[in-house]
This record gives C-alpha cells, sequence and structure tokens, in this order.
C-alpha cells in the first residue's frame, strides 16, 4: 500500500515537473542521502559543509549507514533520495529484480597509487615466501560477503593471473572487522580488506600487503545513486549533480592533486568531523576519483556481466537500464 | 399427550468447536491473496516474491542436491549445539539447585553471562575456537545452555518437599534422591527449557552460519539476503519455519513418553 501511494506521489512529482510548476530552487523538500561513516565518504561531507549543494537550491540531510548494501536497500524502497555506495551484485539483483535505481556518477574508484582496498597475506606466510595471488593457491582468503566489492576484487584478481575461480578458497566473515580478527588469529591465510583495515593489520604485524587493488586492477568500486522518484524530479536531480561536481572539483584539486597543504588539511578536518576517525588514518585513505563524477566508461556493463557469467547476478542487465549519465551532463553543461 | 417445547441451548455460543476445513481455508486464502497481489504488477519482485515462485525456486533447490546439503549441514550444528547444550545446562542447574555451594558459584555466574548477546561474542568464539565447525556450534551450545539451566534449576528447586522428606524417611540416598525424586520433578521445567533452546537453536543459526559457512540453512539465508535474492531468502524462511514447527512437534511427543504425568 505505501508503496503504491509512493508510486502515486512520483507520479504527482512528475507531472509537476512537466508542467513547470516545480517549486522555485530552495523550497523544496531536504534530499536525503545515505552515506557510509567513511573517509570515502569525504567529497559528501565537503559538499555539505561548504555549502555546495545549498547554492544549486538543495539541501541534502545526511543518513548514516555502516554498511554498503543497505543504502542500496534503502534507495529501492524510497526512504532514500540519493545514496553514495558500493556496487556490489545486490544493488545489481535489486535492478534484476524489477526496481529501479539509477547510476548517475563516480564516487570513487580502485586507482593506481590511491589506497582503497587491498589483498594481504598472513605475516608468516609472506616470510616463507607467499608474495603472489599464485602462491595463495589452495588456501583461504577472507572476504566481507559473497557478491561484495571484496569478493569482485579477488575474483577479477584471479582470472588475470589465469587461475580458476576453485584455486582458493572464498571465507566470507560477514564484516571487515571479523576478516581482521580472523587474519590476526590466523585462522585466514589471507585477506581481501579496506583501509583503515589495511593499515591497522599491517601495522599490528598481521599482514603484508601483496596487492593494491587499485594498482593491478583499476574499477569502478562505488557510485552516486539516485532513487526512481528522484530521477524524475529533473530539476532537483539536475541541482544535486551541479552541487556534486562543484564538490568533486574541490576535493579533487585540493585532495589529489595537492596531496598536502592546508586545502588538504581542511579536507581532512571536514572529514574527521563527520566519521569521528583519527586524522592520521584519513590521510591515508583518500580515494580517487573523477574530477567531474564522469563514470569509467564501460565499467558497469563489464560488472554487471560479470556476476551474471558467475550465477550471483541472476538476470542479464542493460547498461541503459542502470546507468544514466544525462544528470551529470546536463549539470556540466551548466557549470561551465 | 406431551408438548414439545423448544428450548434453545444459549451455551452454545461459549462451545468452542473445531474449525479444520477454516484453517486449511484461511492458509490457503492468504497464499492465493498473496499470489494475486503479485501478480498485479504492481509490487516488483524484489519487495514480494510470489508464493509460486518461491516454491518453484525450492524445488529447483532441492532438484541440485543444494537444499539437501543445506539442511542436513544445518541440522548436524543444530543437533550437536543443542546437544551439548542440554547436556551442559541440565547438569549445571541440578548441580545449582541441590547443593548451596554451586548455587553461590553458579547463580552469579549465570546472571552476569546469561543477557551477554551471543552475536556479540562472535568475533572472540572466531578468536578462540577457529572459523571451522566448533565455534558454529559453540554459538548454539551457548543459546541452549541458558534456558535449560535457568529452568533446571527452577525444577529442581520446586520439588515438593514432602516428597523429598518421604524419600528420605524411607531410606533413599543421596543418587536415588536425585535419580527418583528431583530429576523427575524438575522434568516438565527441563522439558520446557528444551523447547526454548530448540527455538533458540534455530534462531541463532543465523548468526552461527555468519563465520566463514559455504552451507547451511542459515548461510542460505545470509548468502540471499548479501545478494538481495529476495526469493531464495524466502525459502529459507519457510525451511525455518517448518525446521521450527517439526522440532516443536517432535519435543511435545517426546515430553508425552517421558512426563506422561503430566500430559
Amino acid at each position: 500500500m505505501r508503496l503504491f501511494a509512493r508510486g502515486i506521489a512520483a507520479l504527482a512529482l512528475a507531472a509537476c515537473a512537466l508542467g513547470g510548476a516545480g517549486e522555485v530552487p530552495g523550497q523544496g523538500a531536504k534530499v536525503r542521502l545515505g552515506v557510509l561513516k567513511l573517509t570515502s565518504s569525504a567529497v559528501l561531507f565537503l559538499g555539505a559543509e561548504k555549502g555546495y549543494f545549498r547554492e544549486f537550491g538543495v539541501e541534502p540531510e545526511l543518513v548514516f549507514f555502516d554498511a554498503a548494501q543497505p543504502i542500496a536497500v534503502a534507495i529501492a524502497s524510497g526512504d532514500l533520495d540519493v545514496g553514495a555506495t558500493g556496487l556490489t551484485a545486490g544493488l545489481y539483483n535489486i535492478v534484476a529484480g524489477g526496481v529501479k535505481i539509477w547510476i548517475v556518477a563516480d564516487k570513487g574508484r580502485e586507482w593506481p597509487d590511491h589506497n582503497l582496498t587491498a589483498l594481504l597475506v598472513r605475516r608468516d606466510l609472506y616470510d616463507a615466501g607467499a608474495r603472489t595471488l599464485r602462491d595463495l593457491k589452495g588456501r583461504t582468503i577472507g572476504v566481507t560477503q559473497i557478491g561484495s566489492t571484496f569478493h569482485y576484487n579477488v575474483g577479477r584478481l584471479l582470472e588475470r593471473e589465469g587461475m580458476a575461480p576453485g584455486d582458493v578458497e572464498i571465507v566470507p566473515l560477514q564484516s571487515l572487522g571479523a576478516v581482521a580478527d580472523a587474519l590476526q588469529a590466523k585462522r585466514l591465510d589471507a585477506a581481501a580488506t579496506a583501509e583503515p583495515f589495511v593499515s591497522r593489520l599491517e601495522s599490528s604485524g598481521a599482514g603484508v600487503t601483496i596487492i593494491r587493488t587499485g594498482d593491478s586492477l583499476p574499477w569502478q568500486i562505488a557510485a552516486m545513486l539516485y532513487s526512481d522518484t528522484f530521477a524524475r524530479d529533473r530539476r532537483r536531480a539536475v541541482a544535486f549533480m551541479r552541487g556534486y561536481v562543484k564538490s568533486s572539483r574541490h576535493y579533487f584539486d585540493a585532495v589529489l592533486r595537492k596531496k598536502s597543504g592546508p586545502e588538504f588539511d581542511e579536507v581532512v578536518a571536514i572529514t574527521a568531523t563527520y566519521t569521528g576517525a583519527r586524522p592520521e588514518l584519513i590521510r591515508r585513505g583518500f580515494p580517487y576519483q573523477d574530477r567531474d563524477g564522469r563514470l569509467m566508461p564501460g565499467d558497469i556493463g563489464r560488472q554487471t556481466a560479470w556476476w551474471y557469467a558467475r550465477g550471483l547476478v541472476k538476470a542479464p542487465i542493460a547498461a541503459t537500464g542502470i546507468v544514466d549519465e544525462s544528470f551529470l551532463r546536463e549539470a556540466l553543461e551548466g557549470l561551465k | 399427550m406431551s408438548v414439545r417445547v423448544p428450548v434453545p441451548d444459549r451455551t452454545r455460543v461459549l462451545e468452542r468447536r473445531e474449525h479444520p476445513v477454516v484453517r486449511v481455508l484461511a492458509l490457503a486464502g492468504l497464499l492465493v491473496l498473496w499470489e494475486l497481489v503479485t501478480r498485479t504488477g504492481r509490487v516488483p519482485s524484489l519487495f514480494l516474491p510470489s508464493p509460486l515462485d518461491v516454491i518453484q525456486s525450492g524445488v529447483e533447490m532441492l532438484r541440485s542436491g543444494e537444499l539437501v546439503t543445506d539442511v542436513l549441514t544445518s541440522l548436524r550444528r543444530v543437533v550437536l549445539g543443542v546437544g551439548l547444550g542440554a547436556l551442559g545446562g541440565v547438569s549445571v542447574g541440578l548441580a545449582i539447585g541441590i547443593s548451596r555451594l554451586a548455587e553461590a558459584v553458579g547463580n552469579p555466574l549465570i546472571a552476569a553471562t546469561f543477557p551477554i548477546p551471543k552475536i556479540a561474542l562472535l568475533p572472540l568464539l572466531i578468536l578462540w575456537l577457529g572459523i571451522g565447525e566448533a565455534s558454529k556450534v559453540a554459538v548454539i551450545t551457548l543459546g541452549v545452555f541458558f534456558p535449560m539451566a535457568i529452568n533446571t534449576y527452577a525444577g529442581v528447586r520446586s520439588a515438593d518437599p514432602l516428597l523429598i522428606r518421604a524419600a528420605v524417611s524411607f531410606g533413599a540416598g543421596r543418587w536415588s534422591l536425585i535419580r527418583k525424586v528431583l530429576l523427575p520433578s524438575a522434568l516438565p521445567m527441563i522439558f520446557a527449557g528444551l523447547k526454548l533452546g530448540a527455538g533458540t537453536s534455530l534462531l541463532l543459526l543465523v548468526a552461527a552460519e555468519m563465520i566463514a559457512a559455504n552451507a547451511g540453512i542459515g548461510f542460505l539465508v545470509l548468502h540471499a539476503q548479501n545478494l538481495m535474492e529476495t526469493t531464495k531468502l524466502m525459502v529459507g524462511i519457510v525451511l525455518l519455519s517448518v525446521l521450527g514447527v517439526l522440532t516443536h512437534w517432535l519435543l511435545v511427543r517426546c515430553e508425552r513418553a517421558a512426563i506422561p504425568w503430566t500430559t
């Protein structure tokens, strides 16, 4: 029933937008924006703090989550308008299950020389000579979940090495914390994990990074998502995107290009107030993303095809049914 | 010639008759309604998979052998966990029910450890017992232990003092007092604890199989959740509920056999 009511609300909003009777910018309701309380959300904290969204008449309301998947689910149910989250098989299955969600902009890539996720090997195995993925044949690799970005990392890396999926045993432990604990306790041979766990495991001597994912496998690991209802509210959807692009450019110039200095420190400070993490950890964990928010061409299609081929996404998904960069294009036109 | 005066039985409203047909119809009606709602196409299948799809998916998983492996794997964990938990719980319950010294040691310990959510212990269990079967069984054992210990204790304490005195005055020794008076009078409570524990064990199955599982009903549920495959998720949920009904039925049967004097 609620869904039905939402459908009507969506139609009404769409009718408003079409009829040109839409609200004046600034009068609209808040945009509910789901983010993870992690360094990787820095670009959104920056936009909220610097007023980049407000500049274009949208007021974001940050809603914090502690895992990627619930953000996608909340967008599917209509509880969020926008989400910044990782691209998982679960997200693609939501779309395969008949719910429209739109991937609209870049929100983080695995990229050379940037720390995001990594593959760590247990210290004693590393000392005994396990330095590549090939050396891990027949051994266990901990991931958070089947269908997670970590699973994709390991799967694609195996493929590049010419190894079969069954050459290693992928062990799902449901959370990054559990993966770290298990490696620490030598219950795993290797772990696919992310900052700040990478730094933590290395400094405690539990594991050694053998592959920084970005160095060998650049891919679109995270993206900005729009709910279908929000996407139909064209004016606000584009306005939000303008703010996002401005914020992305600030992030790119201050963090990715400069790598230090007062502007860099400002972003670190803003991120620290939103995440409560220690500044020295934040400094290490800024992911790469495009200056204009553009997605890596063709990568979403590559991901959905990969998952589908492994039976973990239940139906093939056409890129046109999930990616919509028209908001970004329109926003970029307006900005320059 | 007598006149027959019809007297309406006005207590008939209180007569609670069995309606076996209505029961079945209500359940079937709900399923049909559910199927119809999904057929309208208004609700995406992600939000509400149709019952027929759920059944079809279940049958496919049964054919591929996936479901059989999951059920057998989980059953082994549950039986082991409940067995160990029940054994430990009854022993501890008996001990603290009988001995004042054991009570002084055990009661505060149980009060302090019972409210700990077993899921909060997962990381510790991984560290202590690894990611193999032991840690999974341990989660279930812990969940079953407490209701068993607390119920057994209450059962022993509520034994009729008259029976105890009678047994003692007829010359019963310590062991025969326990075996012939205390244990039997605690049995109804022990069975109540067992029913609680069996239910809890199914609840904890999902938590247990969060630890590096690659088969089991809990794994199936988690896996479906992670991949947002709501149809498979429903198969797992239905399976858990069927298992719950079956174990309850089995325990009621055992209870009737073990303590015929109560029911």
